[in-house]
């Protein structure tokens, strides 16, 4: 049995079980592979927000027990074979390591935050936390992150797989991408997601969705307000018996007057305050098994204005579980 | 050249490399071709010959369209393919890396495979489309294969090519245990 097939049967074992507070592990996943390059010759500088975010004391504020730092993959701008996905294959490689390092945070069990890093790590991040058995994704970005070969001119461009992770980890797209070691395909079902956050209301068009999610575009979280959003998700959740879920944040779900410094930025978005007013129920809620926080680009930060903000934004939303002496986690 | 070839699969991998790896052998193949345009479809016969390599870390195979038995001895035509293809197992990437290397028309394919079921799946990005190639119903005496096409990101397919192999010597066994 190779050490991924160890860890998911590890994880197996400990089935869904919660991780008592203050055992949190960051996993640090300094990937740029599904963004274009900035400019011909560049690279995104979403690589190094896990390194700046550690440095900012991220850690510290989560009160981790451990963090693993993968090592960092290397960016092709050029095609690779047999893939229209911008560093497919790379992603695929790092994917796996990064499923890797989920599966034994979970299996420990811990409760683990991916620091990315681009938006390709949610296939790493999901792969892992299959591997333990059922697990529903709470996809919080500006973006739906939903092209695939099938809605959209694949054959124009190349791919970057930061605006396909969802496509991808529902099963639509490239074989490369969609079926994967223990899981198989897809690494969730559409009915195990729940979108929130996004500014694109177009049902048409490229990038659109093929069938109906659970989704709470930003417009009804600024209109209805953090906690009914929340509410409203969680409710889903018990609705669907899921019990265990992935949650996904790219930063770019936050206004470009928050937080510029990501590749994508856009508005109307939340503001630090209310994204953490978001992701703190749903964490408290206990059904979270894991966060990946995506996007951030130091390049675009120069005075690393930002990356304490984000820090404080994660340390607010994680407190019942950065806490050692936090109360019993609540449904 | 006998550095090529292997007997077995590497132990490190052989329950990966296995998929591939049962094939090893010579088949008699039936190939029909079904044209784009929805005009009849067009048959060949031809060989395929499966073998391990590189210390039985490869699966390798020479497609022949026709095979050497229906030439007899008669030079293979410029357009009458005899392609290679390396089939090599990644663990890094828990999937197959496979190219094929076309002699008649210059072809040179990228695919990645992975079993999913009992079926082997093999699959390129080629422009706005995916190309599936696909082992299915492997026996020890025959299998299928079938290239398909999606120009919809994978929700439909269109069938291009399906090939019936037997391997050879199978068919006259048989026909030898019908006699009996």
């Amino acid at each position: 049995m190779g050490s991924a097939a160890a860890a998911g049967s590890q994880a197996a074992a400990a089935g869904a079980r919660a991780p008592s507070p203050g055992l949190v592990e960051v996993v640090a996943a300094p990937s740029n592979l599904g963004l274009r390059p900035p400019a011909p010759g560049r690279e995104p500088g979403a690589w190094r927000a896990p390194g700046v975010l550690l440095s900012e004391g991220l850690d510290r504020r989560l009160n981790a027990t451990r963090i693993v730092e993968l090592p960092r993959p290397s960016y092709e701008s050029r095609a690779q074979p047999g893939t229209r996905i911008r560093n497919g294959i790379t992603i695929r490689e790092h994917a796996l390591r990064l499923a890797d390092a989920v599966a034994s945070a979970l299996a420990a069990p811990r409760f683990v935050v991916v620091a990315g890093g681009d938006c390709s790590i949610l296939l790493g991040c999901l792969a892992g936390a299959r591997r333990a058995g059922r697990c529903g994704l709470l996809h919080v970005d500006g973006h739906r992150d939903f092209y695939h070969p099938g809605n959209y001119d694949a054959g124009s461009r190349l791919g970057s797989a930061a605006g396909m992770d969802l496509a991808l980890a529902t099963g639509r797209g490239e074989l490369l991408l969609t079926h994967w070691p223990v899981v198989g395909k897809p690494l969730v079902n559409d009915d195990d997601v729940i979108q929130i956050g996004d500014r694109e209301p177009a049902e048409t068009g490229p990038g659109s969705l093929d069938r109906p999610i659970a989704r709470w575009p930003v417009q009804d979280v600024l209109r209805d307000g953090t906690a009914e959003v929340a509410g409203r998700a969680l409710g889903h959740l018990r609705h669907q018996g899921l019990d265990r879920v992935w949650l996904h944040v790219d930063l770019d779900v936050l206004d470009h007057s928050e937080l510029p410094a990501v590749d994508t930025p856009g508005s109307p978005g939340l503001t630090f305050d209310q994204l953490g007013q978001l992701l703190s129920p749903l964490i408290a809620s206990g059904r979270v098994a894991g966060l990946g926080v995506t996007s951030y680009d130091p390049d675009l930060d120069p005075a690393g204005e930002y990356a304490p903000r984000i820090v404080d934004c994660l340390a607010s939303a994680l407190a019942t579980l950065a806490s050692p002496i936090a109360g019993k986690a609540n449904t | 050249m006998i550095t090529l070839l292997a007997n077995r699969p590497a132990a490190a991998y052989a329950a990966q490399i296995e998929q591939f790896g049962q094939l090893a052998g010579l088949w008699n193949t039936h190939i029909t071709y079904y044209p784009p345009d929805g005009s009849p479809a067009s048959h060949a016969t031809g060989a395929w010959e499966f073998g391990y390599a590189l210390d039985g870390r490869a699966v390798i195979d020479v497609w022949q369209v026709p095979g050497r038995d229906t030439l007899a001895g008669a030079p293979r035509a410029a357009d009458q393919e005899c392609g290679l293809c390396v089939r090599i197992w990644d663990p890094g990437l828990q999937l197959w890396r496979f190219t094929f290397h076309g002699t008649a028309h210059g072809h040179l394919i990228h695919m990645y495979a992975r079993q999913i079921d009992d079926e082997i799946v093999m699959e390129q990005a080629e422009g706005d489309d995916l190309v599936r190639w696909i082992f299915s119903g492997i026996r020890r005496e025959s299998f299928h294969w079938r290239s398909q096409r999606s120009t919809g990101g994978g929700a439909h397919w269109r069938l291009e090519q399906r090939v019936r192999a037997e391997r050879a010597g199978a068919a006259a066994a048989a026909g030898d245990l019908d006699q009996q």
